[in-house]
């Protein structure tokens, strides 16, 4: 039994090991400016993506919020260091603690708000947020934006290319995995799960649900906010126009796409739903088209996410494998 | 030697706008025993059963549980302190594994929060065994540890009914509240639900059972307390229950009381 989960153990580790060199290598083989950009907005999105996944994946609240999100943490990491002149690092702080404040502004509506009631209410939130940030003019500079945001620095190391930022954020991005496979794979995944099947069983259960959704919505938006911040650092400008619920809507795309609830299904939605695009772009005028339908077919013959759908057989063969070994055993 | 007293209701009352749906209701549930609510559909025992664990609250009078008032407590501040419940209406966790839905019910006794269980690797993981070993070995009593890993939605109806008890279970409750148990289970099902019941009422725990089946009912229960129309109509041992006349007026109607007098008459 144990060395079974000690070669399930090591199988993981080699896979994640596998992919981590991919990335790690991708600057080297793909040497395009463009690309890296894209690939940069990937690893933005992944971070984003494993937050929204706590609430829309394990909760199952359908949150259209994350844009409202995403803007408060560019715009909050982006004032403060063009305000004070302190370092980015500083104002990914400061993103942190945003985080926290709209994971209370979120959470404790969606302790009475269910289904399409708390989805519209999340709208509304992106909607207030981007008519402030276009009209507090003197402080978020309106439509026209923030321009000339410091990129991070080490010791005087600016992440000032793009190769650079990639590698960094490769980091953002495995600090955020960490954090999520922690959450998922823990008795607060399992909480939460068990709150999108049941929550009056889970009250009963002696769990004060308010203070588990509460803190759920806060990891969401730190998740959210962070790669606000990440966003703002690497572009240097940020304008409302970004920040549309069309995004957040690209977000729910990504997580259903890779899979409800699954961190590497979070991932690999992140990773279809911002590279597909521009592999269409060939398409000219139909690309955007041709993209929505392969989702749209995706979702509709995957409902589980493609994740699943192409693990499906590989369970299959290993399930037969296991049954013939057993049979085996037994003669 | 006379039981201490577990769960007291004292003129607990519930009005719904007009309609009066439980009315000044007394109630003593002993300490180590089986006490049964039964009573006609509409007769208020699941608006008891939702009173004393605050899922509504009380219109007037007081639910104490082991001495300490808890009228006006919240569903899972009243839970924590020792009361156990599972649903007339089956509430399981259908796209987790039965072993998943039973460790949800030990969530409580564990304390670490949610950063702590991102960076305390050693201590998230004894968490994480404690809970499943816990569970594991209920499963085991019950004899359902070898559908330990399967889905809740390809489980029978009655292991699903078993496996809210055994969540009910995992809180460490002193009192599990049992709402319509056998409702729904073929003849071997409630004879394994019964079997279920006593052994774990073997093992100390005090159970408070809403239930039509009068089988289970007569089998099982020290006390019974029959509601009608929200209000007591009598209260006793199932002897005594079983000839009340008012209960049997109120579960089967005057007309066929009558009836029956009168054929016992020719």
């Amino acid at each position: 039994m144990n060395n079974m989960k000690n070669n399930k153990n090591m199988k993981n580790a080699l896979k994640w090991a596998v992919v981590l060199a991919v990335v790690l290598c991708l600057p080297n083989i793909i040497r395009n400016d463009y690309w890296m950009v894209v690939f940069v907005r990937v690893l933005i999105n992944i971070v984003l993506v494993l937050g929204l996944n706590l609430i829309t994946g394990l909760i199952g609240q359908m949150n259209l919020g994350s844009a409202g999100i995403y803007a408060l943490g560019a715009y909050s990491s982006a004032l403060f260091v063009k305000n004070t002149g302190l370092s980015p690092w500083l104002g990914l702080l400061v993103a942190v603690v945003t985080g926290i404040v709209i994971g209370l502004v979120l959470g404790y509506p969606s302790l009475r708000l269910k289904g399409v009631y708390f989805s519209l209410t999340t709208i509304g939130f992106t909607q207030v947020v981007q008519i402030f940030l276009n009209n507090m003019t003197k402080v978020t500079g309106g439509s026209q934006g923030l321009k000339s945001i410091a990129p991070f620095s080490i010791f005087g190391f600016q992440f000032d290319s793009y190769i650079k930022s990639y590698y960094l954020y490769v980091a953002f991005v495995l600090i955020a995995i960490f954090c999520a496979v922690r959450i998922v794979n823990s008795k607060w995944g399992r909480l939460y799960r068990s709150l999108r099947d049941n929550s009056d069983a889970v009250e009963m259960s002696g769990i004060n649900i308010a203070d588990v959704k509460v803190k759920a919505f806060i990891a969401a938006a730190i998740f959210g906010t962070v790669a606000g911040a990440m966003y703002a650092h690497f572009y240097g400008y940020i304008s409302p126009s970004t920040y549309t619920v069309d995004i957040s809507m690209n977000f729910v795309l990504m997580l259903l796409v890779g899979g409800l609830g699954s961190v590497s299904g979070a991932m690999f939605g992140a990773v279809i739903v911002t590279i597909l695009p521009e592999l269409l772009r060939g398409l000219g005028n139909y690309y955007l088209i041709t993209f929505y339908i392969i989702i749209f077919l995706g979702i509709l013959f995957f409902p589980n996410g493609w994740v699943e759908a192409a693990s499906r057989p590989i369970k299959k063969i290993i399930a037969k494998r296991k049954k013939e070994e057993s049979a085996s055993g037994e003669k | 030697m006379e039981k201490n007293s577990i769960l007291k209701l004292t003129d607990v009352t519930k009005r719904f706008g007009g309609l009066l749906a439980v009315d000044a209701l007394n109630i003593d549930v002993k300490e180590h025993s089986i006490h049964s609510l039964i009573g006609p559909n509409g007769a208020g025992k699941t608006t008891t059963v939702n009173l004393i664990t605050g899922v509504l609250p009380v219109t007037s009078g007081t639910v104490e549980f082991m001495g300490q008032n808890v009228t006006g407590k919240k569903t899972y501040e009243i839970a924590r302190l020792g009361i156990g419940r599972t649903f007339q209406n089956i509430k399981v966790f259908q796209t987790m594994t039965l072993l998943e839905n039973i460790m949800v019910g030990g969530n409580q006794l564990t304390k670490m929060g949610l950063v702590r269980t991102i960076l305390d690797f050693k201590g998230a993981a004894g968490e994480e065994k404690m809970l499943r070993e816990k569970a594991e070995s209920l499963l085991d009593k019950l004899g359902m540890y070898h559908l330990r890993n399967e889905y809740m939605k390809n489980l029978p109806y009655g292991r699903q009914k078993i496996s809210e008890i055994a969540r009910a279970m995992m809180t460490d409750p002193k009192l599990i509240l049992l709402d319509e148990p056998a409702a729904g289970l073929n003849p071997s099902e409630r004879a394994e639900l019964v079997k279920v019941i006593q052994q774990s009422f073997e093992e100390g725990f005090t159970f408070f059972l809403i239930e039509h089946n009068m089988d289970v009912v007569m089998n099982l229960s020290d006390d019974i307390t029959v509601l009608s129309f929200g209000k007591k109509i009598a209260a006793g041992t199932p002897a005594q229950i079983r000839d009340n006349d008012e209960v049997i007026t109120a579960y089967l109607g005057s007309a066929f009381v009558k009836n029956k007098e009168q054929e016992g008459a020719e």
